[in-house]
C-alpha cells in the first residue's frame, strides 16, 4: 500500500436495481481487510458515481450490477472518469455478468470482473496487489 | 432405587426412557466417539423426551384445521388433478398459481401485448402475470433521467392508462377480464395500478367485484430487500390501508397483497429472521386494514404469502413451512381475533425451496441436483415437489430448453415416481421434525417480540433494525463460506483439477426480441409525448390537485383520487411526484 495511506474504495449500485446483498458483503469484507469503504446505496446514476468517486478521492471504484445492463453502464462511468480526468482510478466489477461479456468489459478497461461464487478475501487481495503496483 | 424415582405416573414412560438414553450415552455412543478420537458426536438423534408431553391436536392438527401445522389444505388444487395432468400430457409450470400465466414482460405495452398474444396462440392463454420495469416499480415515466436504460428492460413499461389497456387488448371474450385472473408484481405504484385495473373493468362495463387477481403490494418487504420503494414507510402503509379498503369493499375477490420472506431471505436473512420479519409485516398489514375501519375476518383470507425459506438444509426448510403456518395461524386467532379459518390460513403457490441464491455459477448442472433437494422439501412441505430454478439460473443468460425440460421431469419424477405429495405432513410425530418446529417457532417468537417491543415492523425499518439485520448476516454466511465452516460443492471445496465441469447442450430461446428492447424507450417517450398533447390538461390538473390535498389529509382514502386521475390520463409518474412532495422520499439508513 502506497505510504501507509489506506486504500479508498468506492462500492456503487448504478441504475435503479436493488439487490444489493453483493454490494453489502462486499462493502463489509474490504472495510474488515483494512479499506477505507464508501458505499453509494442505491439508484445512483453513472454521473452521480463519477463525481462521488473523484469528490472522495477513491483509489478503486467498484460496481455492483446484476440487471444485465452492465456493458452499457460500465462504459459510462469509464467514460465518465475518463472525461474528468480521473482515468486513473481502477474500475472493477462485480455481479451477474457471462462469462462472455467478461473480454468486453476488460477491453472498456475494467481492471478485474468478479462473479457469483467469489470470495470476498479474493477482491480484497486483488485490489491491494493492482493498487501498490501502480 | 425406589428412592429417587419421582412420584408423577405419566412421567414414567419418560423416566425409562431417560434412563435408556444415559445407558446408550455411556455404553454406545461415547465408545464410539471415542473410537475415532472426536470431541463429541458428529449426529444427533431425537427420542420421544424431544418433544415430552406434545399437544398432537394443539400444535399439529389435521391438515386444513388449525392451527394448520400439518397443511393449509387436505389437498392442493393441482393434486386434485395430477393423474389427469400426467394422463392429458398438461405441462404444469412450477409454483402452479392456478391458471396464470408464465410470469413475464417486457419493452413497450405494445411489446408485450404482442409476446401475450404469441403465447395464447401456443395454448397458453392464462391472465397475464405481469413483470413491471425498474422505471415503472420505482414510479418513474419513460422520460425521467433515471429511466435512461432501464426502459422495458426487466418487465414492461407502463406510464399511464393507455399503456395498461393496450396490454389488455388479447383479454376479450372467453379471456375477459371476469374469466381469468391477473397478477401484478408491483409494490410502491400498487395503489396505481390496482387502480388501473378497476378502471378497465369500469370501461368495459365489468362489474369490479368479479375481477380476481393478486398484486404483490408488499411494500414493508421492499425497503428490507429489492429496494423499489418511493416514500417512507408510514406514508407507504397509509396506501396500503386504503388500497386494503377499497378492495375489500369493491374488489372482493382480488387477493389484497402476496407477501414475501423469500426475498428477504435471499438478501442474507436467516431463517428465524425471514420468518419474523416477513410476519411482523403481515401483521403491520393487518392491522392497517383494521385501523381503515375493516373487520379482520372481510379481508384477512385475502391477505396472500408468495414464499418463504430459500436454502438447501432439507430439514430445517420443511420445519420452516410448519413453524410459518403455525406462528400466522395463532397471531390471527389469538393477537387479532380472526374467527373465520380462512384468515388464519396461509395461502401461498409455494412451500420448501433452495432459494436462487442456492445455486452456484461453477459446475452449473450439480444445481439440478440441489433444485431436487428443494422438490423434496416442498412436497414434504405441503406444497407441490416443484424443482426450482432450471439449473442454469446462475449463468444470467437466460433458461435455456434443456434446463427447463430438465426441470420440468424432476417435478414429475418427484410426483409420479417417487410420489412424494401422496402423504400430507409425512414428517409430523416425527421427534425430530416436531422438535425443530418448535425451535424454529421460538426463535421466530423472540425475534418478533423485539420489534414488537420496538413499535412493529415500520418502526423496525424507519430505525435501519431489519436492514441492518439482514446484511449482517449475509456478511455473516459469506465468512463462514470462506472459512470453509459452511461448504458448497464446487465453490470451496471439491475444487482441484482431478474434477471435472459437466456440460450438456443449452440452447436459449429468444423469449423477448433484442431489437424490440433495444427501442423501447423511444417508443415508450414518443407515446408519452402524443399522450400529453391529446389529454385534456386542466382535468389533469384538477385530478392531480384533488389527489395532493387528500394526501396531506391522512383520513382519506386515496383510491378515489387515484381511479380519477387514471381516467383522466394523468402519468403513473405524475400521480407519485405529488405524493413524492406530500409523503417525501424514503432514505435508507447508512451501512
Amino acid at each position: 500500500m502506497s505510504q501507509g495511506k489506506k486504500i479508498r474504495v468506492l462500492v456503487a449500485k448504478p441504475g435503479l436495481d436493488g439487490h444489493e446483498r453483493g454490494a453489502h458483503v462486499v462493502a463489509y469484507g474490504l472495510r474488515d481487510a483494512g479499506f477505507e469503504v464508501i458505499y453509494t446505496g442505491l439508484r445512483q446514476t453513472t454521473k452521480q458515481i463519477v463525481n462521488t468517486a473523484i469528490q472522495e478521492d477513491v483509489d478503486v471504484v467498484g460496481l455492483s450490477i446484476l440487471s444485465g445492463a452492465h456493458l452499457s453502464l460500465t462504459r459510462k462511468v469509464i467514460d465518465g472518469l475518463k472525461t474528468q480526468g480521473a482515468e486513473d482510478i481502477m474500475v472493477i466489477v462485480g455481479g451477474i455478468v457471462p462469462e462472455g461479456d467478461i473480454p468486453l468489459l476488460k477491453d472498456m478497461g475494467v481492471k478485474e470482473v468478479f462473479t457469483a461464487g467469489t470470495p470476498v478475501s479474493a477482491i480484497s487481495d486483488f485490489i491491494g496487489a493492482a493498487v501498490s503496483s501502480i | 432405587m425406589s428412592g429417587i424415582r419421582k412420584p408423577a405416573k405419566k412421567n414414567k414412560k419418560y423416566e425409562e426412557i431417560e434412563i435408556a438414553e444415559k445407558e446408550w450415552k455411556q455404553n454406545v455412543l461415547d465408545k464410539r466417539v471415542s473410537r475415532f478420537n472426536l470431541l463429541k458426536s458428529p449426529t444427533r438423534f431425537y427420542s420421544p423426551l424431544a418433544v415430552k408431553n406434545s399437544n398432537f391436536l394443539g400444535k399439529v392438527g389435521f391438515p386444513g384445521q388449525y392451527p394448520f401445522t400439518a397443511g393449509t389444505n387436505p389437498f392442493d388444487f393441482w393434486r386434485a388433478y395430477a393423474e389427469d395432468a400426467a394422463k392429458m400430457g398438461y405441462r404444469p409450470e412450477w409454483g402452479g398459481a392456478g391458471g396464470v400465466g408464465k410470469y413475464g414482460g417486457f419493452g413497450t405495452a405494445e411489446d408485450y401485448r404482442d409476446y401475450l398474444i404469441r403465447m395464447h396462440s401456443m395454448g397458453r392463454s392464462g391472465g397475464p402475470n405481469m413483470a413491471f420495469d425498474l422505471v415503472t416499480q420505482c414510479g418513474y415515466d419513460s422520460d425521467s433521467p433515471y429511466a435512461e436504460g432501464e426502459v422495458g428492460r426487466v418487465g414492461v413499461a407502463i406510464d399511464s392508462f393507455r399503456d395498461f389497456t393496450t396490454i389488455y387488448e388479447p383479454y376479450t371474450g372467453d379471456l375477459e377480464i371476469d374469466r381469468v385472473p391477473s397478477n401484478f408484481t408491483i409494490n410502491a405504484p400498487a395503489a396505481i395500478i390496482i387502480a388501473m385495473y378497476a378502471v378497465l373493468a369500469e370501461k368495459r362495463g365489468i362489474p369490479l367485484e368479479k375481477l380476481r387477481g393478486t398484486p404483490q403490494n408488499d411494500i414493508l418487504k421492499e425497503f428490507i430487500a429489492r429496494g423499489t420503494y418511493i416514500y417512507p414507510p408510514k406514508q407507504s402503509l397509509r396506501l396500503f390501508r386504503d388500497i386494503c379498503v377499497f378492495c375489500t369493499r369493491h374488489m372482493p375477490k382480488l387477493n389484497i397483497n402476496s407477501i414475501g420472506g423469500y426475498h428477504i431471505r435471499e438478501a442474507g436473512a436467516t431463517r428465524e429472521q425471514d420468518l419474523a420479519f416477513s410476519m411482523a409485516n403481515a401483521a403491520a398489514y393487518i392491522q392497517a386494514g383494521i385501523a381503515g375501519g375493516l373487520d379482520v375476518d372481510s379481508f384477512a383470507p385475502k391477505q396472500t404469502f408468495n414464499a418463504f425459506g430459500g436454502s438447501m438444509e432439507i430439514y430445517q426448510e420443511i420445519a420452516l413451512q410448519r413453524a410459518a403456518r403455525r406462528i400466522y395461524a395463532r397471531m390471527l386467532k389469538e393477537r387479532f381475533q380472526a374467527k373465520n379459518p380462512r384468515s388464519m390460513m396461509i395461502r401461498q403457490p409455494i412451500t420448501a425451496h433452495i432459494g436462487c441464491s442456492s445455486t452456484t455459477l461453477q459446475r452449473p448442472l450439480n444445481n439440478l441436483t440441489r433444485a431436487v433437494v428443494g422438490g423434496m422439501a416442498a412436497g414434504m412441505s405441503g406444497g407441490m415437489p416443484g424443482v426450482f430454478p432450471p439449473y442454469d439460473e446462475p449463468l444470467g443468460l437466460g433458461h435455456s430448453q434443456e434446463a427447463v425440460q430438465l426441470q420440468l421431469d424432476a417435478t414429475r419424477i418427484l410426483i409420479y415416481e417417487a410420489k412424494v405429495a401422496d402423504v400430507n405432513d409425512p414428517w409430523a410425530g416425527s421427534y425430530f421434525m416436531e422438535s425443530l418446529t418448535d425451535e424454529i417457532e421460538s426463535g421466530t417468537m423472540a425475534e418478533m417480540e423485539k420489534i414488537e417491543k420496538m413499535g412493529g415492523a415500520v418502526a423496525a425499518i424507519e430505525n435501519g433494525y431489519m436492514q441492518k439485520a439482514v446484511s449482517k448476516s449475509a456478511y455473516a454466511k459469506q465468512n463462514q463460506i470462506e472459512r470453509q465452516e459452511e461448504f458448497v460443492v464446487g465453490v470451496n471445496c471439491f475444487t482441484n483439477e482431478n474434477e471435472i465441469s459437466v456440460n450438456v447442450n443449452r440452447q436459449v430461446e429468444a423469449t423477448y426480441d433484442l431489437e424490440l428492447l433495444k427501442s423501447a424507450e423511444e417508443r415508450q417517450k414518443q407515446k408519452l409525448e402524443k399522450l400529453k398533447r391529446q389529454r385534456n390538461s386542466k382535468t389533469v390538473l384538477s385530478s392531480l390537485s384533488a389527489l395532493k390535498d387528500h394526501a396531506k389529509d391522512e383520513s382519506a382514502n386515496l383510491m378515489i383520487d387515484i381511479c380519477e386521475c387514471v381516467r383522466n390520463d394523468v402519468t403513473l409518474q405524475e400521480m407519485c411526484d405529488v405524493m413524492r412532495e406530500v409523503f417525501g422520499e424514503f432514505q435508507q439508513t447508512k451501512l
